[in-house]
């Protein structure tokens, strides 16, 4: 297996002005950025945006620019959004529901405005790869009257953060840039330009009539904002980001973000390259209004295709209504709705709009007849919360307690949705789980665990567990603490004890957190250590059955994927467990009960260990009943130091 | 429209990522326009993996279905999940590889899926890169293996060398890494240009 830090990779974000080098659309974002004279960058980590601050973390030293992986998204926002009230140009980066976190910020940074250019990049992921929905955020930008701009590949990425950031500067007003998942995690030829001297440090100058937003503030603040918001709309039809290509014919199509590269791969396909006028959008909202009329103007037919919302499709038509123009309007009629546009989703719209036939490829693909099985994604091998989880059920099981709701978060251990753990009962959003948990304890009469990664709790699980105290909700609090933020790909959390440059900093302890806000039972566990585990969760669980309030049980154990990592490249061996054949007795608690992925049954049911896959968790070896697995060395001293990795 | 397409799939793990940058830097590197996206949901925890990785004239990321001029299979079902994208004259460049998913019941064997590539008429070389990337130092150089494979089909004669491809490995890695990645990548080729003569 590869794991990413494995080798010495030249960074790409480093190479000379001119250089043409293949950049992840993430990354060329972080570039436009710095070539944008960036000052200040702060994000929470959330697939598909997480590369634009660690590539940015990865080249601060060098640049001079401040970086920061903040504990959410709404501290990441009001952290950057400051920055640019210095006089500092500044990125705040998330996922797409992160802005929902950060939307109470965002609503009143249109009021105020901004000094220095400030971006929000909208990281949005169309097909819910990794997410729990597919939101537009282009309908926040409509909502705070934040302009929102988008890309189509890498390459216009980076030219589009430039202009957004002298867009923002020239306004005194914040940008949204809008990313999908296959604009940030594409990759293509990003030209090289000059990295101007930046300002990381500026200073605040006082203007409570603008920056306090009191009532009496906000009222004049609202007029402003419209008077800008018009002077904003006039100014996109003039970006040189929107482009309309005249091909003399009366059919029109005006797409924006990633439909326009698809779309051409798709006219060269059906072979009508140059037989449709084309009207390409990068500032979607607010639409260029004086472009989208000309282009109507002179044609019969029009088609909208766009990923996502009828957003620019919704506004063209009321435009067209109020103007009379005469032309039919297609859009969402002709282009899915759900998930991502690619070639396969808009030949049939397209095709259709002119009027030609759809190649056979697409319509008889090749056919496989016999069954694949599936691949979800599961726990790693030798991951902690496979071993918390089964401790979780075992010792619930010891208690006599059967009636469990396990109200479920964000993170790797959703994967404990599934066989055969299923404890993910409700999944809402980050920090869901506990503050549903609180309801779950006063609203049911069942037994209420709320489960939660580090990374999340300190995200937005602090306040539902100082509810949990306040309201006396009896729950167990369980935190898979694996010191790092996983899911995203390792980024530290002020647990973590470093920060994104990696500079040592002090632990925010999770249990001082508990003990402070007034949680009466508070345990640590080592879920490699399954006995003692079990002892301390039954503790716990009584103590909540007897007292009728929270108790916190945090299971510390590093991500395994961080720590075989770091043991290759220190060279340290990892010791492997193997299955005595001669004592298993097929009883299958290590596949069944355990399904770690190392483990498989033979055809006589007894186990096999993979030697490749196994991480040397030793769990297995802990509960098996008749003492069948054994370690093939005696772990080293380097292989106990290598897990406490921070 | 002037384009090679290809598709690399396997598990999560498996260095498709690495393999996909490497290829699209290399064609670069020639001053051809390359580019890749990964499709893999939460696939660092052994999920099914897939790189499209796409040069010449081209403006979008995804390959469209029926359109791959090769496939690379780190894992042999994988290949088969992802079908759809070949047509009667891709190549396929195989791993003599099956990764059980962890909770399967009953999964195909190497001959059921062979078969099945014949019953399709696809032309396919099957290449044993596990044994490859030991004896070039790591077997987490399958990866490169198979790149060396891919490179020997002469697919992408029109764009990219096999030296390209050394010089961008020259560029990303160093030290013994660099080593074994370089040996990896010359048994791959070597291996699937046997393949390829003996069958000609």
């Amino acid at each position: 297996m590869t794991f990413i830090g494995e080798f010495d990779l030249v960074h790409p974000l480093l190479y000379p002005p001119g250089s043409v080098v293949l950049l992840l659309g993430n990354e060329a974002i972080a570039r436009g950025a710095i070539e944008a004279g960036l000052g200040f960058a702060a994000a929470y980590p959330g697939t598909p945006s997480t590369e634009i601050l660690e590539s940015l973390a990865d080249v601060a030293e060098h640049y001079g620019f401040y970086v920061e992986w903040s504990v959410n998204e709404k501290v990441a926002f009001e952290s950057a959004y400051a920055a640019s009230l210095c006089g500092v140009r500044s990125l705040t980066a998330m996922k797409h529901v992160g802005l929902n976190v950060a939307a109470d910020a965002l609503m009143s940074s249109a009021y105020i405005g901004v000094e220095a250019g400030f971006l929000i990049v909208s990281a949005e992921d169309p097909d819910m790869w990794s997410s729990q929905n597919e939101q537009d955020n282009r309908y926040y930008g409509l909502h705070a009257y934040i302009p929102v701009f988008e890309a189509y590949s890498p390459w216009e990425a980076k030219e589009l953060v430039k202009y957004a950031f002298n867009f923002s500067e020239k306004f005194k007003h914040p940008v949204i840039f809008r990313s999908t998942t296959r604009v940030s995690h594409s990759s293509g030829p990003v030209k090289f330009d000059v990295v101007p001297s930046l300002k990381s440090t500026g200073r605040f100058v006082k203007d409570p009539s603008r920056f306090a937003l009191v009532p009496a503030h906000a009222r004049k603040l609202r007029v402003k904002l419209i008077e800008k918001w018009r002077s904003i709309c006039e100014e996109v039809n003039n970006s040189p980001f929107n482009k309309y290509i005249d091909n003399g014919s009366r059919r029109l199509i005006i797409c924006c973000g990633t439909g326009y590269g698809y779309l051409m791969d798709c006219l060269k396909i059906l072979g009508v390259e140059g037989k449709v006028n084309i009207l390409k959008i990068s500032t979607t909202v607010p639409a260029p209004r004086r472009l989208i009329l000309d282009a109507l103007g002179g044609c019969d037919v029009a088609l909208v295709i766009e990923e996502l919302e009828p957003i620019l499709e919704r506004d063209v038509k009321a435009m067209a209504f109020e103007e009379g123009v005469e032309c039919e309007i297609h859009g969402k009629d002709l282009i899915p709705l759900i998930g991502e546009l690619n070639i396969d989703k808009l030949i049939h719209g397209v095709a259709k709009f002119m009027d030609v036939p759809v190649p056979s490829n697409f319509l008889n693909p090749l056919k496989c007849n016999i069954e694949i099985p599936t691949r979800p994604p599961t726990l790693c091998s030798g991951c902690p919360h496979r071993a918390s989880f089964l401790e979780l059920k075992w010792a619930l099981a010891k208690s006599g307690v059967r009636d469990v709701i396990f109200a479920g978060d964000i993170g790797c251990y959703s994967l404990g949705v599934d066989e055969p753990f299923k404890v993910q009962d409700i999944m809402l959003e980050m920090g869901g789980g506990i503050g549903s948990a609180n309801g779950l304890a006063h609203a049911s009469n069942q037994f209420i665990v709320a489960i939660m990664g580090d990374s999340t709790f300190y995200h937005a699980c602090i306040p539902a567990l100082i509810n949990s105290v306040y309201n006396k909700s009896p729950m167990l609090v369980m935190v898979l603490d694996n010191r790092i933020t996983a899911m995203t790909g390792h980024q530290p959390h002020p647990g973590s004890g470093f920060t994104a440059t990696g500079a040592r900093v002090d632990e925010v302890k999770i249990e001082d957190i508990a003990r402070g806000v007034g949680v009466k039972c508070v345990e640590t566990i080592d879920p490699f250590n399954v006995k003692d585990s079990i002892d301390k969760l039954v503790k716990a669980i009584k103590f909540v059955l007897e007292n009728r309030t929270v108790a916190l049980v945090n299971s510390r154990r590093a991500c395994t994927l961080m720590v075989v990592s770091n043991a290759r490249r220190r060279g340290v061996r990892i010791p492997r467990y193997l299955v005595d054949l001669e004592l298993c007795r097929a009883c299958g608690i290590c596949y069944n009960q355990l399904s770690c992925p190392a483990i498989t049954p033979m055809p006589d049911k007894k186990a096999s260990i993979d030697p490749i896959l196994c991480f040397g968790c030793s769990v297995c070896m802990q509960i098996c009943p008749f003492n069948a697995i054994k370690p093939s060395e005696t772990p080293s001293k380097d292989w106990e130091e290598v897990w406490r990795v921070n | 429209m002037h384009s090679k397409n290809i598709l690399l799939v396997g598990v999560g793990g498996q260095g498709i990522l690495t393999m996909g940058r490497i290829l699209a830097s290399s064609a670069i590197r020639r001053g051809v326009k390359a580019l890749t996206s990964e499709i893999h949901g939460m696939a660092q925890r052994g999920g099914s993996v897939v790189v499209h990785v796409r040069m010449g004239d081209v403006e979008s990321p995804l390959i469209g279905i029926g359109m791959a001029d090769a496939i690379v299979g780190l894992e042999m079902m994988e290949v088969l999940r992802y079908i759809q994208y070949a047509n009667q004259k891709s190549i396929l460049v195989i791993n003599d590889r099956i990764i059980r998913p962890p909770m399967a019941r009953t999964i195909p064997t190497k001959n059921q899926i062979i078969s099945e590539l014949d019953r399709l008429k696809l032309k396919y070389v099957i290449i044993d890169a596990l044994n490859l990337a030991l004896k070039a130092g790591s077997e987490i150089a399958e990866n490169i293996v198979l790149l060396g494979s891919l490179i020997a089909t002469g697919i992408l004669s029109e764009y990219i060398e096999i030296t390209d491809v050394e010089n961008t490995l020259k560029e990303v890695f160093t030290g013994r890494a660099l080593e074994v990645n370089l040996k990896a990548l010359k048994y791959g080729y070597d291996a699937c240009r046997q393949h390829v003569n003996e069958n000609i």
